[in-house]
Parts: C-alpha cells; structure tokens; sequence
C-alpha cells in the first residue's frame, strides 16, 4: 500500500474552487444517502482525484466523512421510527466478511492481470450489477406507482419468511421474522459490492427489500446504520496509515450534515415507492457513466483501439454522467419533497 | 417518532451551535496544514481524524438540524403519525 507517513507534499492546496466544489457535492450526495441510504461516493472520490489528490487518500477522506454523516442520518431517521438496528448490525457484520473477500478477489485480479484488468473487472461488475438490480428496482416503483404509491413484500421474501430454519430472528422495527440464513448472504453481498465498487448500499437496499421483505423506507435507513459500521472500521484502518486529508473530510462534513438531515426530512413526506425510483434513476444513470469509461480499461489491455483524445472525451463524459446521477436523484428528492409539503400545507388548510 | 412542527423556532440553539462549529472550523483551517501533517502520521495518530470527525459531527449536525427548523423545513406530521398506526407488529413467539 502506498503510504504517505510524514509526507505532508502528497496534499494538495486548497483555493476557492475546491472548497465550493467539496461543499457542494457534500451537500448533494449527503441530501441522496439521507434518502436512499448511500451515494455519493461516486463523485466524491473521482472529483477529488480530478482535483489532484491521490486515489487512496481520496477513498480514505471519503470515507472518513462517510461513516458520521451515516451516524447522523441514522439519528435523525430513528427518530421518526424507521431504522431496525438489529438488522444493521447483523447485515454489517455479514457485509465485514464480504469485505474481506471482496478486497481478496481485487488482489487476485491485481497480480494477474494488472490495474487495468482490476479497472475493467470494477467497471464491468458496475455495470453489470447497477443495470440488473437498477432496472428491477426502477421496474417495480413504476409498477408501485401505478398501484397507488402502497408497498407490498416480494414474493421471494414472503416465500423465504414461510420457511423455518433455525435461527429465526425477529426484526420488531421491519415488522417481519426471517431466518438467519437468509439475511447473512444478503449482507455478505453488500460488503462484497462495497469493496469492489465502494457504494455497498446499491445491493444493500435492495437485498434488504426484496430477499428480506424490509419496506423501502426501513432498508434505506437500516443502510446508514451498515454505512456507519464499516464506515468506522474503513477509516481507522485507513488513518492508521496516514490516508486521511483531514481538511477534505471536514469540507465535505460541513456540506453533507445539512444534506443528509434534509434528504432524512425528506423520507417522511414522500410516498414509499420514490425512494425506489430515485435509487434506480442513480443506479441507472451510473451505470452508463461506467459503460462509457470501459474502452480506456479496453485499450490498456490491448484488446482495442482508440485516439487519446477520445478517451480523453469518454473519461469527461463519464464524470460528468456521475454528477447527473447525483444531480437527478437530488432533483428528484426535492421535488418530491417540495410537492408532498404543497399538498400537505392545502390539505391542513381545507380542514 | 417524528418531530412535529409548530412550537418556537430554536433560534438561540442554531446560533450558539452555529457559532460551536464556526469556531471548531475556524480552529482546524487556522492551522490545517500542520493538523494533516500530523494526522496523516497514521499509527496511533489514526485516532485524530476519527475523533475530530465525531466532534465536529456532533457540533456541526446539531446547527444543522436547528437550521432546518428555523427555516420550517420539519418531518411531515400527518405521514410520521400514519406510519406509525400502520407499522406491523413482531410475531408473538413462545419461549418454552
């Protein structure tokens, strides 16, 4: 690992630009994770990099701001009676041991086939996997739309909590008892996820839904309790070998602790159903940022060829897709929000 | 459950944490770059970002929540109230 113990060079210096820049994207992605349960990520740590901070301290003071703003939307969202933490803790748990073969599985790809073949395999399983569960997720809140904007558990997790195998736990907050083995793949998937593509939460919330049988609105507060947890353990580790650009982390904080309250704020005014769309409009929107980054991971392998400035193009347009899955989900929040509100202020005005 | 609106507006809490969080800001920029130097010494010097956040968090989150507040942005009543009539209850279990 690359260490930058007693190298203070390796910072960068910070103008106007970057603070604006940090602040703002905190705030956005912090306004997403409070609604959906994770995002922004995967802006944050690209648009660090195009900043000129070094990958893994950009991975590091993400996810050093990452786990307190988790702890503060799952404050605020337990509060309004939403977050199961028995379930969070059992998923964060399963998620660790996911985490450690996930990163196992990098290493392999690593030293056989070298970074690019370590990008591809990111990229691929990030479109893979975002177009799959994405398309699914979008499928069925336009299908929950239709009905009325009223949830109902998945067959398969109605058909999964029939079955008694021992342990059976019960989730009092969910409302729903399932066994054990049923809900320990579903947190090993997400570690698994979070250390191949650093947005775990994409088959968290999900997997919580539809395998578990978890409402929309529980899962993606039960998700910022597996944010914090290995949110936690990602930082120390990282701080323990001198990662973390402080000033970074607390620029970002500063933006996404307004954002995080106001998208938790968010989830008691819409209907249940948007926080599905929302989270499959970024999933999708991401996917075709990373579907566009994969002719560059193409071309180091040998397997294509293209210009540089093409690439250079493709590498632009796939960012600047990243920043319209956040902006998207943030409009789409907002909206929703802002519409709930009217119609709320004008019915308590009838009555 | 859900905070309700109505009531007075937290004003002299969003201040005084706003001013709590300004001076924690202004304390950490004042001498940024030796802060990261020194936190970026990894080993037991981990502990620095991970409690520095946690300060800052609880400062900085609890300006943020008054300022919502204030500004009259609260969790909608009639949704927190119908969510938790219709929340399903555990099954019972029997512990023979």
């Amino acid at each position: 690992m690359e260490t930058l113990l007693l190298d203070s060079t390796k910072f960068i210096e910070l103008n106007f630009q970057a603070v604006g820049f940090l602040f703002i994207v905190g705030f956005i992605g912090g306004l997403v994770s409070g609604f959906i349960g994770s995002g922004g990520a995967f802006v944050l740590t690209p648009g660090m990099m195009s900043l000129g901070v070094p990958g893994t301290v950009a991975v590091a003071s993400n996810m050093c701001h990452k786990f307190p703003k988790a702890l503060v939307g799952a404050i605020k969202r337990f509060r309004y009676g939403q977050v199961d933490i028995k379930m969070g803790l059992i998923m964060a748990a399963s998620a660790g041991v996911g985490v450690q073969i996930g990163i196992m599985i990098q290493q392999f790809i690593l030293n056989r086939w070298g970074q690019a073949g370590s990008d591809l395999y990111v990229s691929l399983s990030f479109v893979a996997v975002l177009v799959i569960v994405g398309g699914y997720v979008m499928m069925d809140a336009v299908k929950c739309s239709r009905c009325g904007g009223e949830e109902k558990p998945s067959s398969l997790a109605k058909r999964l909590q029939k079955l008694e195998i021992w342990p059976m736990i019960t989730f009092k907050t969910s409302g729903l008892r399932i066994s054990l083995w049923f809900t320990v793949p579903v947190g090993f998937a997400t570690g698994l996820l979070a250390a191949t593509i650093a947005v775990g939460g994409f088959i968290g919330v999900p997997g919580m839904i539809y395998v578990i049988g978890a409402s929309s609105l529980v899962s993606s507060a039960t998700e910022l309790v597996i944010a914090f947890i290995m949110g936690l353990g990602g930082s120390i580790n990282w701080a323990m070998h001198g990662m973390v650009d402080i000033r970074l982390v607390l620029i970002i904080l500063a933006g996404s602790l307004l954002g995080v309250q106001l998208g938790a704020i968010g989830t008691t005014y819409v209907r249940e159903h948007m926080i599905k769309a929302v989270m499959a409009t970024i999933m999708l929107v991401v996917a075709v940022s990373r579907a566009i980054a994969i002719p560059k991971y193409l071309v180091q392998l040998g397997v294509m060829e293209v210009s540089d400035g093409s690439l250079q193009l493709m590498s632009n347009v796939s960012f600047g897709f990243m920043c319209l899955a956040l902006l998207t989900g943030a409009v789409i929040i907002l909206g929703a929000m802002w519409k709930a509100r009217r119609a709320e202020a004008a019915a308590m005005a009838k009555a | 459950m859900a905070q309700t609106t109505g009531g007075k507006k937290p004003v002299l809490k969003t201040v005084l944490y706003g001013l709590f969080s300004a001076a924690l800001y202004a304390a950490a920029f004042s001498h940024g770059d030796a802060l990261t130097a020194l936190f970026s010494q990894g080993s037991f010097w981990a502990a620095g970002p991970i409690l520095t956040v946690f300060v800052f968090s609880y400062a900085h989150g609890a300006f943020a929540s008054n300022l919502w507040t204030c500004l009259g942005i609260e969790a909608s009543r009639a949704r927190a109230q119908k969510r938790a009539e219709t929340r399903p209850q555990p099954r019972a279990t029997l512990n023979a």
